[in-house]
């Protein structure tokens, strides 16, 4: 029974990891950029969560709100100063998000203080849930729930849209792009958003599970990574499946081995790369 | 030792389910001018990529000097004696015309240069290769420049260069006259005539006027199979050659 | 090439700037650690600016390193040259090992593997607490002694150090003068032609990690030795992080261009993290300036202004030269 109840926290915590990685995976499938700062507006997305709810808004606007104003920032970054560098070596890409990452987070400490605080779980979801024995937090099952539905709608809007295919179309070749009518620009700046304000989202959605402190976005960057490393970078089912099981095998580990929990997500990303040099579904 | 340098023997790449090559016999004499024509997508390069070990093949077996080298990794066959230019130039762009050509010499002799302490300067053999081979391209004006200052005639004779100086005995060239003004193509025409004094040349090329001057052998490729083979005057006589696709892919005048 | 890129050249400033720091710092302390960390930067830039390598992933060799010698030196008392030389040897083993795995994949892959193993090492590190003190790290690593005096004025220990840097540095340069150095630029430049004319290039790629680790290791045993722990936040990504952006900031075509990253780096800190604590917001615009604006990092900086002091009639020739 205790399994079952890690499986399904791990599942939840997957689901979040799953939305982190596509948010960079959006990001780098249209601007061939990877966004170091992803785990800077994850910790924004849970702190902006944290600040309205102790300002007394109720956490089913805060979620919302804490989602936009991450989107909204992120796209005024990549349209004020992103798109200068794109042009530029990698190095540099990672430079420059590396140096918002230092700026969001120190930001974060100057307005909330290095500390930290928690977030209580949402009215009408602070209850459990109980079927025969087993006992299960309605809050952890209800972001199981919303980020399958959000992972169906992701599903649709990757493999079934127009902006889908210019964002698998875009990281092909943008001058075509630019040929076809899109205004590309405009659309960087917009998937930017979107693809930041997917990690605001998982960190919106985590700070009532984990809390919240300034250092949580560095381990959602490094976990987004490994995710992306064995799921593949664009595959949205890889990024599933990997968010899956990095969820599941810490959630696990939590009970076996609490100290190495975290250390067997990277044990197992090791593992992965040394049998299985390009990740789970073996694409480059 | 027999005639035959280069001999593959059912030679097939597949990518996928695409056969991009298929039963492919060829039979290069050593100290020959061999050269493959053939219109896009005939497998021409795909046949390089084979033969150099950058693709494995999915059937047959090749062999040099009659050592079967199919299994061969591609930098062991760079020591073996078979070395390649390509069709999009690939230089060390920031790296001057010589050490270019010294670091393709010293390909021949990799383990050394896994020596943190030994000096380049060191490897007299490989200097001298790279200045010989600058001789016999006429670059001796450039060779403190940069490959990527070069101009594109110099970058083109470079990409020669580079397989010339891993002292080859089979020397494959990838369209080396592409995009190449006429003077430079006339320097690199006689350059492979001369190359073929001292090596097995095997050159893909789609200028006709080149290959039907210099070539000992042409063999005719399309959609990954060998169409017809012979001396030029005889593939050029060829009426299916002729009637099939010959004509609309000569670029220049046949001399 | 500008003279100053010269390997005599290089040699010639860090003995000026091992030299010349006592002169200008208060601090032994800080000048040490100046030192240590330019030689670690320096390590860095052999992946970076020389293999075309970036690695996210500096902070393991270092902390490996702060760790031998915390455990060795406080728990055996094992004599300090051996110390270092484990240190070295294990920071090349690790280095290896995580070189092998991190180049199976290529490009952004590459830096994020890197940057995964550097969390796997800091968990390893906090998760077995026996071996390395977890959060409270390894406490009394005692200096060096010569001559049955430990080293514990700054200014001995910088000596030390000192003498141990400019040999490190020395052999880096000779290093990257070898044939073997040279082959990494060709692997940088175009790896798909270097494996075309015989070179195993993902040996090299090996090697030279483990190089780096080794000079890493080796400055992070040193380190340990100048604050007297060996503290978990060695081994943390934040160090990786910061060895990172020391070895952009100061210039990844030239070694010297490492120290003055580290140089920068840790003076700024100096200077700055005293005034406000929140020092690091500052840093991470200067990171977005230098990308936007000082792409070649400090030593380009060094460059363009001696070739505008000295070298005033060869800069239009280089244009003019190219019809």
């Amino acid at each position: 029974m205790i399994y079952l109840f890690q499986v399904l926290n791990g599942i939840g915590l997957g689901m979040l990891y799953f939305l982190l990685a596509v948010g960079l995976s959006v990001v780098f499938g249209l601007l061939q950029f990877v966004n170091f700062a992803h785990g800077a507006f994850y910790l924004l997305g849970a702190y902006l969560t944290y600040d309205l709810t102790t300002r007394g808004f109720s956490f089913w606007l805060a979620m919302p709100m804490a989602t936009l104003i991450v989107a909204c920032i992120a796209a005024v970054i990549e349209a004020l100063l992103l798109h200068r560098i794109y042009k530029l070596p990698h190095t540099f890409h990672i430079l420059v998000t590396v140096g918002l990452a230092l700026v969001i987070q120190e930001m974060v400490i100057i307005a909330w203080g290095p500390l930290g605080g928690s977030v209580p779980a949402p009215d009408g979801l602070q209850g459990v849930v109980i079927w025969g024995d087993f006992i299960y937090p309605q809050y952890r099952l209800f972001t199981i729930g919303l980020t399958a539905v959000l992972a169906g709608l992701l599903w649709w809007l990757l493999e079934g849209t127009r902006l889908g295919a210019i964002v698998r179309g875009g990281s092909e070749s943008p001058s075509n792009m630019a040929l076809l009518g899109y205004n590309t620009l405009r659309i960087n700046t917009a998937v930017f958003g979107f693809g930041a304000g997917l990690a605001g989202l998982a960190g919106a959605l985590a700070a009532p599970i984990r809390g919240v402190e300034p250092f949580m976005g560095i381990e959602a960057l490094s976990v987004a990574f490994v995710v992306v490393v064995i799921g593949g970078m664009g595959s949205y089912t890889g990024a599933l499946v990997a968010g899956l099981l990095v969820g599941v095998v810490q959630s696990v580990m939590t009970t076996l081995w609490p100290e190495g929990a975290r250390l067997m997500i990277y044990i197992g990303m090791a593992l992965v790369i040394a049998l299985m040099p390009r990740g789970l579904l073996g694409r480059a | 030792m027999t005639d035959i340098a280069l001999q593959t023997r059912g030679l097939g790449v597949k990518y996928g389910n695409f056969h991009a090559l298929s039963e492919v016999d060829l039979q290069i004499r050593r100290n020959s001018v061999h050269s493959i024509i053939g219109p896009n997508g005939a497998g021409k390069t795909t046949l390089f990529h084979a033969l150099t070990g950058r693709v494995r093949p999915s059937s047959g077996r090749i062999e040099l000097d009659g050592r079967d080298i199919t299994d061969t990794s591609d930098d062991d066959r760079v020591r073996l004696g078979i070395a390649r230019s390509f069709q999009v130039t690939s230089l060390f762009p920031n790296l001057t015309l010589r050490e270019n050509l010294r670091l393709a010499a010293q390909g021949r002799t990799p383990w050394q240069a896994l020596a943190p302490w030994r000096r380049a300067e060191a490897n007299a053999e490989a200097l001298d290769i790279a200045d010989g081979v600058i001789d016999r391209l006429a670059l001796g004006k450039v060779t403190g420049r940069l490959a990527g200052e070069l101009s594109h005639g110099q970058q083109r004779r470079l990409e020669v260069g580079m397989a010339m100086a891993a002292r080859p005995r089979v020397i494959l060239l990838d369209e080396p006259t592409s995009g190449m003004g006429i003077d430079d193509i006339e320097v690199m025409k006689d350059l492979i005539r001369d190359l073929g004094h001292d090596h097995t040349v095997l050159f893909i090329e789609h200028n006709m006027s080149i290959v039907m001057n210099i070539s000992d052998v042409v063999t005719v490729m399309r959609l990954g199979r060998k169409l017809v083979e012979g001396p030029p005057a005889q593939v050029r006589d060829d009426p299916e050659v002729q009637r099939a696709y010959l004509g609309n892919m000569i670029t220049g005048d046949i001399a | 090439m500008n003279p100053l890129d010269k390997p005599f050249a290089q040699l010639a400033l860090v003995l000026v700037t091992v030299l010349a720091l006592p002169l200008f710092l208060k601090s032994g302390i800080l000048a040490t650690e100046i030192l240590i960390f330019a030689m670690v930067v320096a390590a860095c830039n052999l992946l970076l600016g020389y293999t075309g390598l970036l690695s996210f992933g500096q902070g393991i060799f270092f902390g490996i390193g702060t760790y031998v010698a915390g455990i060795f030196l406080t728990r055996w008392s094992v004599p300090v040259p051996l110390v270092l030389a484990g240190a070295a040897i294990l920071g090349a083993a690790t280095a290896t090992l995580v070189g092998w795995l991190s180049i199976r994949r290529q490009g952004v892959y590459f830096v994020m593997l890197t940057l995964a193993f550097s969390q796997l090492f800091y968990f390893m590190a906090y998760t077995f607490s026996g071996v390395t003190g977890g959060d409270n790290g390894l406490l009394g690593v005692p200096r060096p002694a010569i001559g049955g005096n430990a080293l514990d004025g700054p200014w001995s220990y910088y000596t030390y150090v000192a003498v141990c840097f400019v040999v490190i540095f020395a052999l880096l340069v000779m290093v990257t003068q070898s044939t073997f150095g040279r082959t990494l630029l060709a692997i940088r430049e175009n790896e798909g032609r270097a494996a075309a004319i015989g070179f195993p290039t993902k040996l090299f790629k090996i090697e030279a990690f483990a190089i780096s680790g080794a000079v890493t290791a080796l400055g992070g045993a040193l380190h340990a030795m100048l604050i007297g722990v060996a503290p978990l936040s060695n081994i943390e990504y934040h160090t990786s992080e910061l060895i990172l952006i020391m070895t952009i900031i100061g210039g990844s075509s030239s070694l010297f261009g490492s120290v003055l990253g580290a140089g920068f780096y840790l003076l700024l800190a100096d200077a700055l993290s005293t005034i406000w604590p929140r020092w690091l917001l500052l840093l991470g615009l200067v990171l977005v300036a230098v990308a936007l604006f000082l792409q070649g990092g400090l030593w380009g900086l060094v460059v363009r202004g001696y070739d505008l002091i000295f070298r005033r009639d060869r800069a239009p020739n280089t244009s003019a030269e190219e019809h």
